[in-house]
């Protein structure tokens, strides 16, 4: 079983990185990160390599995956389906009502959508 | 309305149309297959064989070849997994991949049977909009014509691809280069420099056929091989069709979601099939096979690619301005008839806008019933290397431009603008709004001095129609003002729904030396056409030099970008990690500048252009074919000698018959005077 982490070069996404880890390690799943962010700022190869030593450590295994979709929330809905995740993590910030109705709203879709539990993470916590 | 209708449905049973419509059908398909052509090509390389022809039989022909561009373009993408025009690609990822499963017969019956669907309900959205739009349209006047042709070349140059800054100077430059020529208010030549010849303006085909069609064989000529993979078809033709019937809300959505696309200028069978495609996904609750082979993924796109040329057709014909560049030569086309796009066609050519709307419907069912006919044919073709079509194409769009105007000058401009082509399409300039506006120059500025002269000062800006435009024209630089904003501020990774095709390589030569090179010509274009202008009568001068005016500040910013992004890369960091960091991005960045294979090769590309041309002005063009074909064959795209014998041959009976069968001319060479 694995658990999907949306990662995103922003608070949030560092945020539903954290809270991904910890419950890859309490349920001893592999993590699965996949970039949600615009262009491709991906995470760093010095933490990424950190992460995997940790988490084979463990008894765990580490795989980063893209899709072939354009919309972020569609491409981790799928490669949760396709990967068979047991969980999505993503982080997620307080939207206007205006600004979701004009933009519309990745995190939104994902909960709405999703086939599998998601643990949504507030980086804003008080 | 029913009545012209049906009028225009018994004219088609004249047999002298049908052969039109059948020919053009058959031209489209085939073009479809050529990549990079597309519809742009398709209506380019037939627009010159159309001058002669009545413009019933014209519009038959080209827009035969329109509905069905889209239809034969997948084949390549599901057979071999090379698309045959951009729009494609969006079928490769679910087509390919049943291909490879050895059902490549069921992605193809989807996709025939999506783009008939799509042509015809694209077909019937046109029907649709013109009872709709008749009110409106006919309550439109001069100021309101004005605002529309501003806003056909503000929309394209928005909503296109890539950066605004780029869009908006390439449709700017494109007004310009509109205005060469005689001024419609004054009568007196502007930027002619003197030459007879310019004065009529710049010719259409050679503009459009320069700028897409020769920049598409420079940047694609280097591509000697075809694809040697072998073709199976497979079996799943019975289950393409059932597949097809079970998901047929997926083509009704995806044909509305391409004539949506079609409708907004700029916005073409491209990004409209993207869209098509992330709305399959989006509304699928089981998301595991797109790009494994999902029929849903090609039955939308595909019926979204048919029925964008439709949608284009509609602010076409309704309202003269074209929502994609081969609508905009359509609408060259018209005007060169007479026939005046927007109040008037309703009015009096209404049976012409019917007859389109049949052709395009029968045309689309032709089409795929062709298809499915000769798919094994169709298939062998694509596995043409591009170089060897290439030499065919060089000579075919050079007679072509040469038939408007019967001018060796149209030529030489053509391939210049095939270089400036070549230089947007790299640098990752939109070209079709520079096309658009290219169009709409001359409308634009008739439109504002009958608007300036039949009303007081300022009044017009206050009707209802023109402050209505305004508010279309201002909201979506507000929204890319807001997106801009949010992207700088990395605050949008939540941002809503993303169709948009991903990044591609489409321009490998963005921020280099090139892109510098490009923003430079553009300043100096704007800061000569605002210079030449002062010679000019103050009517004669006034559009010329509010274009120039906003060129140049566009153009400016954008050299200011490039330069201080060339500073930027200089200057060492401090800071250890930076630097180090720096110089990855210098390493990409120098091995991009300068001198690439790519750069390389269009350059030979466009000289061997040049050198055909100079034959032709030398020994006229049956020589020139003689000489160059065969040279540019065995030297260019190393075929065997045995294939440029006979490729030559072929070629010079066909040019040879071609003038006793079409109205068309060959152009002659300082040789032919003197003997």
């Amino acid at each position: 079983m694995t658990v999907l982490v949306a990662y995103a070069p922003a608070p949030e996404g560092r945020e539903a990185l954290t809270e991904g880890i910890k419950e890859a390690h309490l349920r001893k799943s592999d993590l699965l990160i996949v970039n949600v962010g615009r262009g491709h700022h991906d995470l760093d190869e010095q933490e990424l390599q950190e992460l995997e030593g940790q988490l084979t450590d463990a008894g765990l295994a580490l795989t980063i995956e893209s899709s072939i979709l354009a919309d972020p929330g569609d491409a981790v809905i799928q490669i949760a389906q396709d990967r068979n995740a047991e969980m999505i993590v993503i982080g997620l910030r307080h939207r206007s009502m205006v600004g979701k109705l004009i933009l519309g709203s990745t995190v939104q879709r994902i909960l709405l959508d999703a086939t599998c539990p998601v643990l949504a993470v507030r980086s804003d916590k008080l | 309305m029913l009545d012209s209708a049906m009028a225009a449905l018994a004219s088609l049973a004249d047999p002298s149309l049908l052969i039109m419509l059948l020919i053009g059908t058959v031209a489209g398909l085939i073009m479809g297959l050529i990549p990079g052509l597309g519809g742009t090509g398709a209506v380019a390389i037939l627009l010159p064989i159309t001058f002669g022809m009545e413009p019933p039989q014209a519009l038959a022909l080209l827009i035969g070849a329109l509905a069905v561009v889209h239809t034969s373009d997948t084949v390549s993408a599901v057979l071999l997994g090379a698309p045959g025009s951009a729009s494609a690609s969006v079928t490769m990822l679910d087509g390919y991949a049943m291909a490879k499963k050895g059902q490549a017969a069921r992605a193809l019956t989807l996709a025939f049977l999506s783009s008939m669907a799509g042509g015809i309900i694209g077909a019937v959205g046109l029907t649709l909009a013109i009872p709709l739009a008749r009110p409106l349209v006919l309550s439109f006047a001069s100021p309101e014509l004005f605002m529309l042709t501003v806003l056909g070349v503000a929309l394209a140059a928005v909503l296109s691809r890539g950066n605004i800054i780029k869009g908006v100077s390439a449709g700017l430059l494109g007004l310009i280069l509109g205005m060469v020529g005689t001024s419609p208010t004054t009568a007196e030549e502007r930027f002619t420099f003197g030459s007879l010849f310019l004065g009529d303006g710049l010719s259409l085909v050679a503009v459009a056929l320069g700028v897409f069609g020769l920049a598409e064989i420079a940047s694609r000529a280097s591509q000697r091989r075809g694809q040697k993979q072998v073709i199976t078809l497979g079996g799943g033709w019975g289950q393409g069709i059932r597949e097809w019937l079970t998901h047929w809300t997926q083509v009704i959505r995806g044909a509305l979601i391409g004539i949506w696309a079609g409708v907004l200028p700029g916005v073409g069978a491209t990004a409209g099939t993207w869209m098509a495609y992330g709305q399959a996904v989006a509304t699928a609750k089981d998301k595991r096979q797109f790009g494994k082979g999902d029929p849903r993924g090609i039955v939308g796109p595909e019926s979204a690619n048919n029925s964008v040329e439709a949608g284009d057709l509609i602010p076409t014909l309704l309202f003269g301005i074209p929502g994609g560049v081969p609508s905009a030569m359509l609408l060259g086309m018209l005007l060169t008839y007479g026939i005046q796009p927007g109040p008037s066609i309703i009015t009096e050519h209404l049976d012409l806008m019917y007859l389109i709307v049949w052709s395009f419907a029968i045309a689309s069912v032709l089409g795929a019933l062709l298809c499915f006919l000769s798919v094994k044919q169709l298939a062998k073709l694509t596995k043409v290397p591009f170089a060897v079509l290439a030499a065919g194409l060089v000579a075919i769009m050079l007679l072509g431009s040469f038939q408007e105007g019967g001018q060796l000058g149209d030529l030489w401009i053509m391939i210049v603008l095939g270089a400036f082509g070549w230089l947007l399409k790299s640098t990752g300039f939109p070209r079709a709004p520079f096309l658009i506006g290219f169009v709409l120059a001359i409308p634009l500025e008739r439109y504002y001095f009958l608007t300036d002269s039949l009303y007081e000062g300022f009044d017009w800006m206050a009707r209802p129609g023109v402050l209505f435009f305004l508010a279309i024209l201002i909201l979506p630089m507000i929204w890319a003002f807001i997106k801009f904003i949010r992207a700088r501020r990395h605050t949008n990774v939540d941002d809503g729904h993303r169709d948009e095709q991903p990044e591609d390589d489409e321009a490998p030569l963005k921020n280099s030396t090139w892109s510098l090179v490009a923003s430079g010509i553009f300043f100096v274009a704007f800061a000569a056409a605002f210079i030449a202008s002062f010679s000019f009568s103050p009517e004669a001068r006034l559009v010329p030099q509010l274009v120039s005016t906003g060129g140049l500040i566009f153009s400016g910013i954008l050299l200011f970008i490039e330069t201080r992004r060339r500073l930027r890369d200089r200057t060492p960091k401090a800071d250890a990690t930076l630097a180090a960091e720096a110089e990855g991005i210098l390493d990409t960045q120098t091995t991009k500048a300068g001198w690439t294979l790519d750069a390389k090769f269009a350059l030979k590309t466009f000289l061997w252009m040049t050198g055909f041309l100079a034959l032709t002005a030398a020994f006229g063009y049956l020589i020139a074919v003689t000489i160059f074909i065969p040279a540019f064959l065995l030297i260019v795209a190393r075929a065997r000698v045995k294939t440029a014998v006979v490729y030559t041959l072929v070629l010079y009976v066909v040019l040879l018959a071609l003038p006793s069968l079409l109205p068309i001319d060959l152009p002659q060479g300082w040789l032919n005077t003197i003997v």
